[in-house]
C-alpha cells in the first residue's frame, strides 16, 4: 500500500503545477466556471495533512474536473467532530443552507434517510453495480423504492490482532479466547484488549458478539427490542463474555479507560498485549509502525464468536449523498462518488471497497491481509438503519462501562439501558 | 466601595438607562430571542430533526424522572465542589509564592507565572487528549511509568470510576488555576504593605500573619472568585469529553456533558433544552449562595 | 539572615514541584510535535523520539491556511473582546458612579448572562443569526462574543473606576465638562490599565471558542484557529497526531505572547483596586 503511494505521488508530481491552479483551499475547478457544486468533504483526503494523500487527490479531482470544464466544486470541510457535524448539517439542510453534495459518516446515514433530504443519484449507478455492492451496503443505501440516496465508498471492520509468538493459532470461540488470554498473562504479556471505555468504538465493537448470536437491536419499525425475549438473553451472555475476560484477568482492568483504536498499536509496539480487537485498518498502521520481524509475528482472524460457526463483525465507513434536488447536481455529486473515491480512492488509501468487483480491479489489495478481511466481510453487519441507534449505543456504552469496572450487575445495567433507551425512543 | 450616593459632575441626578443601553441592546439584540427560544424548546417537543409541533410538557417530565440524573447531579456538584476548592488553593498557594518571591526579588518567577498561564490558552478538548495519554494505563504509561521508578502505583486513572473523576479534576486544575492565581495575586497586591511591616515588627510568623492580615483582606476576592470559577467549572466539558467521555459508565458524566450528549448524540432539543435551564438554575443558586455566605453584596 | 534563606529554599522546593506539574502536559505535547508518523503509534511507550523531526512544525507554518485560521482567531478574538469592553463601560461606570435602584440586580442580571450554556443556545442562535442574515459573517460571532466577554468586563471595570477617586471628576465639572467629556478625557485614560486587563482577558478567553464560530461560520476559510486546529485531528490510513500536537503548540503562542507583554498592565489594573475588600 505503501509503495502505491509513493508511486501515485511520484506521478501526480509532474503534473503538479497544473493540479495546483486547478484546486485550491475552498474550490476545484476554474473560478469563471458557470455551474457551481458545493461539496462537504472530510479532511482525510483531498485536504489530507498527509502530502501523499493530498497529492493523489488532488490528481483525481484535477482529471475529473478538467473533463467537465463547466463545472467548478466549491469544497466545505468538516472537522472530526462526527456529533457535531451532523449536527450542523441537520441544521444547515433544514434552514435550506446545506451544501449540494456530502459525505456523511454511515453511522448517521439512517438518520440522514429519515429526514427525507438525501436525493437520488440512479442516473449514475447501473443496476448491475448496485447489485455487486455487499448486501448490508445495498440496504442501507438504498430505500425501498430503489432509490440510490447515497454511495457507501468504502467500508471496515473490526477484526482479532495477534502476536503468533504467544498466540500462534488463532481464536475461534469465546472460550477459547480467554484460554489464550490467560496463556499470554502467564507468559507476562497483557491478554487480549479491546474498547471498553466510553465511546462508539466500544458498544460497536461489541456488538459482533451480541450479533454472532442473531440479536437484533430494533424491530423492523426501528423500535428497540434489545432487551426482549431471546435478545435479552443474547445480550446478557455478550455481556458476561466482557465481564468474564476482565475477571478472569484474560483482559485488564484498564479496558474500561480505552477510547481509541490507536493505544492499541501502542502496545503492540511496546510489546506488552498479546492480542487486540481492532480495525481492519490498524494492519497497514502496525505494518508503518513495527520492525519488520516484529510486524512479522502478528497476524488477523476473524473475531472469535460463542461457537465457531456463530461470527459476525461490525462494519462501517463513509458515504457521499446528495442533499440538492438539482438533476445536474446530483448527477455530479454521484459521479464524484463513483470516478473519484470508489475505486481509485480506495486503492490510493487501502480503504475497503463496498463491491466485489473492485477489489479485483487493483494491486492494492493483493496482499493475505484482504483475503481475510473479504472472508470475515461475508459475517458484516452494518449499524441499525434507525434514528434510537446513538441512543442505543450510549447505553451500550455505559452498561460496559458498569459492568467491567464492578459498579453493577449485568441484569440491573441492561434494564437500566433498556428503561432509558425506551423513554428515549417514546420521544423521538 | 459600596454604593455612594450620586454626588459626580453633571445633573443632580443622574439617570443610570441611557448608560445601560448600549449593553442591554446588544444583549437585547443578538441574545434575547435565542435565550426565550431555549425556554420554549424546554416546554416543547423539538428534536434536531423535527421542529416543535406544540406546547408538551414531555420534555420536562422525562428529563426530571430520568433515572440517570440524580447521579450525574450527584457528579457534578462533586466536580465543581471538589474544583472550586482545589483551583482556588492551588491558585492561592501560587499567588502569595510568587509574591513572596518577588518580594525577595528571586528570579524566575515570571517565567512561571507565565507557564501556568500558557496552560489556560491550551483548547480544553486538546487538554483532555494531552492527559489521557499521561493517565495512560498500558504498562508503559507516562504517569504510571514514573510512579513506578518511585516505587509507587501503579494508579488506575482512568479506568477506576472514582479515581477517573479524580484525574478529571487534576486535568481541570492543570487548566483553570491561571484564572485564579491572577485574581489572588491581584488581590494580595493591592494589600497594604505597611500592615506587613507592622506585622513583622511585632515579630509575628508567617501563619499569623497569614491568618490575620492577609486571609480576611482576601475574603471579597475569595468570594467573587468563588462565583466566577464555579460558573466556569459548570459549564465545563470538552476536555471531560476527550478524557474519558464521561465514562467508566457514568463515572464522570457531569451535567454540561450530559446536555452535550443529549443535543448532539441523542439529537434531543427538548431535553437539552431543559437541562440547560437546570444548568443555569444551578448556577444561579450557587452565586447567590456564595453571595449570601460572603454575607456582603458585591457592589 | 538563614530564616530568609530558608524560606527561599521553600519558595522554590514549592514552585518547583508545582512547576512540573504545569510542565509535564507541554513537555508531552512537544514530544508528539517532535515525532514521526510511526513513533506516533507508540504513544506513550517513548516519550523522547528516536528520530526527533521539526517536520511537523514545516509542515504548519508552511500551508498557508494555518496563517489564515491564525489571522481569523486573532481577528475574531480583538474584535469581540473590544466591543465587549466598549459595552461594558459604560455601564460599568453607571454602577460605579450612580446610585440607582436595581442596581444589584443589574449586576446580577449580567453574571446570570454568562451562567448560559452556549450549547443549547446554539442551535437558537443559529436560526437567529440565519433570520438576520448574519450567517457566515464575522460580525455574528463578534457580537456573541461581546455578549459573552460583556459581564465579567463590567465587573472588573467597575471595580476600576471605583479605585478613581471621584474628587478628579468633579475638578472637572466645576470647568463645566459634561458627564461623558468628563468620562472620555479624566475617567478613562486613569483606568486604562483596567480596561487593558479585561480586554486581554476576554480576548483570551474568545481565543479558545469553538462551538460558537464552529456553528456560525460554515466556510472554512473564515474559521479560527480554535475551530481549524481539528483539521490536524484526524486521517483515516495515516496519523496526523504528530502535526495537531504542533499546531496546538503554535496556536498556544500568540495568547502566550499577548500575556507576556501585557502581564504587568493586567496586573497592575488588578493592583488598582479589582476585588479588594
Amino acid at each position: 500500500m505503501k509503495t502505491l503511494i509513493l508511486a501515485a505521488a511520484l506521478a501526480a508530481a509532474p503534473a503538479l503545477a497544473q493540479a495546483q491552479e486547478l484546486v485550491t483551499r475552498n474550490r476545484v475547478g476554474l473560478p469563471d466556471a458557470p455551474n457551481t457544486l458545493t461539496f462537504r468533504l472530510t479532511a482525510y483526503d483531498l485536504y489530507s495533512s498527509d502530502p501523499a494523500t493530498k497529492a493523489t487527490f488532488e490528481d483525481l479531482f484535477t482529471d475529473f474536473i478538467r473533463a467537465r470544464p463547466d463545472w467548478k466544486i466549491e469544497t466545505q470541510l468538516q472537522t472530526g467532530n462526527i456529533g457535531q457535524e451532523q449536527a450542523r448539517l441537520l441544521q444547515q439542510t433544514q434552514a435550506g443552507r446545506g451544501p449540494d453534495c456530502a459525505m456523511i459518516d454511515s453511522s448517521q446515514l439512517a438518520l440522514f434517510k429519515q429526514t427525507g433530504t438525501l436525493q437520488p443519484m440512479n442516473m449514475v449507478f447501473s443496476d448491475d453495480e448496485i447489485a455487486d455492492l455487499f448486501p448490508y451496503v445495498r440496504e442501507a443505501v438504498t430505500n425501498e423504492a430503489g432509490e440510490v440516496l447515497a454511495w457507501w465508498w468504502f467500508t471496515d471492520l473490526r477484526v482479532l490482532y495477534r502476536d503468533t509468538s504467544i498466540v500462534p493459532d488463532a481464536p475461534q470461540t469465546w472460550e477459547a479466547l480467554r484460554e489464550a488470554g490467560l496463556a499470554a498473562v502467564d507468559a507476562g504479556r497483557e491478554g487480549v484488549l479491546f474498547n471498553g471505555g466510553r465511546w462508539e468504538g466500544t458498544a460497536f465493537d461489541w456488538l459482533a458478539h451480541f450479533w454472532a448470536q442473531g440479536g437484533r437491536l430494533v424491530d423492523d419499525d426501528g423500535a428497540p427490542v434489545f432487551a426482549e425475549g431471546e435478545n435479552r438473553e443474547k445480550m446478557l451472555r455478550a455481556v458476561a463474555f466482557y465481564r468474564d475476560l476482565v475477571e478472569s484477568g484474560a483482559a485488564p482492568a484498564r479496558v474500561t479507560a480505552i477510547t481509541d483504536y490507536d493505544a492499541f498499536n501502542a502496545a503492540a509496539a511496546a510489546g506488552t498485549a498479546a492480542m487486540f480487537v481492532g480495525g481492519n485498518w490498524q494492519y497497514g498502521q502496525l505494518r508503518a509502525t513495527l520492525p519488520a520481524e516484529q510486524f512479522a509475528d502478528w497476524a488477523v482472524s476473524e473475531l472469535p464468536g460463542p461457537t465457531e460457526d456463530e461470527r459476525a463483525t461490525g462494519t462501517g465507513g463513509w458515504t457521499i449523498a446528495a442533499l440538492s434536488p438539482d438533476e445536474a447536481k446530483r448527477r455530479l455529486c454521484g459521479e464524484i462518488a463513483k470516478e473519484i473515491y470508489a475505486g481509485p480512492g480506495n486503492a490510493a488509501q487501502g480503504l475497503l471497497p463496498t463491491s466485489a468487483a473492485i477489489y479485483d480491479r487493483y494491486d492494492a489489495y493483493d496482499g493475505p491481509e484482504f483475503d481475510l478481511f473479504a472472508e470475515a466481510l461475508q459475517n458484516g453487519v452494518a449499524r441499525p438503519g434507525a434514528a434510537i441507534y446513538p441512543e442505543i449505543s450510549n447505553q451500550i456504552q455505559i452498561m460496559l462501562g458498569d459492568v467491567l469496572s464492578g459498579t453493577a450487575e449485568p441484569e440491573a445495567a441492561l434494564d437500566a439501558a433498556a428503561d432509558a433507551v425506551q423513554a428515549a425512543y417514546d420521544r423521538q | 466601595m459600596t454604593a455612594r450616593p450620586d454626588r459626580g459632575p453633571g445633573a443632580g441626578f443622574a439617570q443610570p438607562v441611557p448608560w445601560l443601553a448600549p449593553a442591554v441592546l446588544v444583549l437585547a439584540a443578538f441574545y434575547a430571542v435565542p435565550v426565550l427560544d431555549v425556554a420554549r424548546l424546554a416546554l416543547s417537543d423539538a428534536t434536531m430533526v423535527r421542529p416543535a409541533s406544540g406546547f408538551s410538557t414531555e420534555a420536562l417530565r422525562g428529563v426530571l424522572s430520568d433515572p440517570a440524573l440524580p447521579e450525574v447531579l450527584g457528579t457534578t456538584l462533586i466536580f465543581v465542589g471538589v474544583n472550586v476548592v482545589a483551583l482556588q488553593v492551588v491558585g492561592l498557594v501560587i499567588a502569595l509564592t510568587i509574591v513572596r518571591g518577588e518580594g525577595r526579588e528571586l528570579p524566575g518567577m515570571a517565567a512561571f507565572r507565565t507557564l501556568v498561564l500558557a496552560a489556560w490558552v491550551v483548547p480544553g478538548i486538546a487538554n483532555g487528549l494531552i492527559w489521557r495519554m499521561l493517565f495512560d494505563e498500558a504498562p508503559y504509561g507516562t504517569l504510571n511509568s514514573l510512579l513506578g521508578y518511585a516505587g509507587l502505583g501503579p494508579v488506575a486513572w482512568l479506568s477506576d470510576p472514582q479515581m477517573a473523576l479524580v484525574s478529571a479534576v487534576i486535568a481541570n486544575v492543570w487548566q483553570g488555576t491561571a484564572f485564579s492565581m491572577i485574581v489572588f495575586y491581584a488581590a494580595r497586591r493591592g494589600i497594604d504593605p505597611v500592615l506587613y511591616e507592622v506585622a513583622a515588627l511585632d515579630a509575628a510568623g508567617p501563619w499569623r500573619v497569614f491568618r490575620s492580615i492577609t486571609l480576611p483582606l482576601l475574603r471579597r476576592a475569595i468570594a467573587v472568585n468563588t462565583v466566577l470559577v464555579s460558573v466556569q467549572t459548570l459549564n465545563t466539558f470538552d476536555s471531560i469529553l476527550a478524557l474519558t467521555g464521561g465514562g467508566p459508565g457514568r463515572a464522570t458524566e457531569v451535567l454540561s456533558l450530559f446536555t452535550f450528549n443529549t443535543v448532539f448524540y441523542n439529537l434531543d432539543l427538548a431535553g437539552g433544552s431543559v437541562l440547560a435551564v437546570l444548568l443555569f438554575v444551578l448556577g444561579l443558586g450557587m452565586t447567590l449562595a456564595v453571595l449570601a455566605a460572603g454575607g456582603r453584596n458585591p457592589s | 539572615m538563614t530564616g530568609a534563606r530558608w524560606g527561599d529554599a521553600a519558595t522554590y522546593a514549592l514552585l518547583g514541584m508545582l512547576a512540573l506539574f504545569f510542565a509535564v502536559p507541554f513537555a508531552w505535547l512537544l514530544s508528539l510535535a517532535l515525532r514521526t508518523p510511526a513513533e506516533v503509534y507508540r504513544g506513550a511507550a517513548r516519550f523522547i523520539p528516536a528520530e526527533p523531526t521539526l517536520a511537523n512544525f514545516g509542515a504548519i507554518l508552511s500551508d498557508p491556511a494555518f496563517l489564515v485560521y491564525l489571522w481569523n482567531g486573532l481577528k475574531l478574538s480583538a474584535s469581540g473582546a473590544a466591543l465587549a469592553v466598549v459595552l461594558a463601560i459604560p455601564a460599568a461606570y453607571a454602577c460605579s458612579r450612580f446610585d440607582f435602584r436595581g442596581k444589584m440586580a443589574v449586576l446580577l442580571g449580567l453574571l446570570a448572562v454568562q451562567m448560559i450554556s452556549p450549547l443549547v443556545l446554539l442551535v437558537p442562535l443559529y436560526r437567529w443569526m440565519s433570520a438576520l442574515d448574519l450567517l457566515n459573517r464575522d460580525l455574528s460571532v463578534i457580537a456573541v462574543y461581546g455578549a459573552l466577554g460583556m459581564p465579567l468586563a463590567v465587573w472588573l471595570l467597575k471595580v476600576a473606576f471605583d479605585a478613581i477617586p471621584i474628587e478628579l471628576e468633579e475638578a472637572a465639572s466645576i470647568d463645566g465638562a459634561s458627564r461623558v467629556q468628563t468620562l472620555a478625557r479624566i475617567t478613562l485614560p486613569l483606568a486604562r490599565s483596567g480596561i487593558a486587563s479585561a480586554f486581554i482577558l476576554a480576548m483570551v478567553m474568545n481565543w479558545s471558542q469553538f462551538l460558537i464560530p464552529f456553528i456560525l461560520l460554515e466556510r472554512d476559510a473564515d474559521w479560527p484557529i480554535s475551530v481549524a486546529i481539528f483539521n490536524f485531528a484526524g486521517s483515516i490510513s495515516a496519523s496526523t497526531t504528530q502535526l495537531l500536537a504542533a499546531a496546538c503548540l503554535i496556536a498556544v503562542l500568540p495568547a502566550v505572547a499577548v500575556f507576556v507583554l501585557l502581564q504587568r498592565m493586567i496586573v497592575s489594573a488588578l493592583i488598582s483596586g479589582a476585588v479588594k475588600g
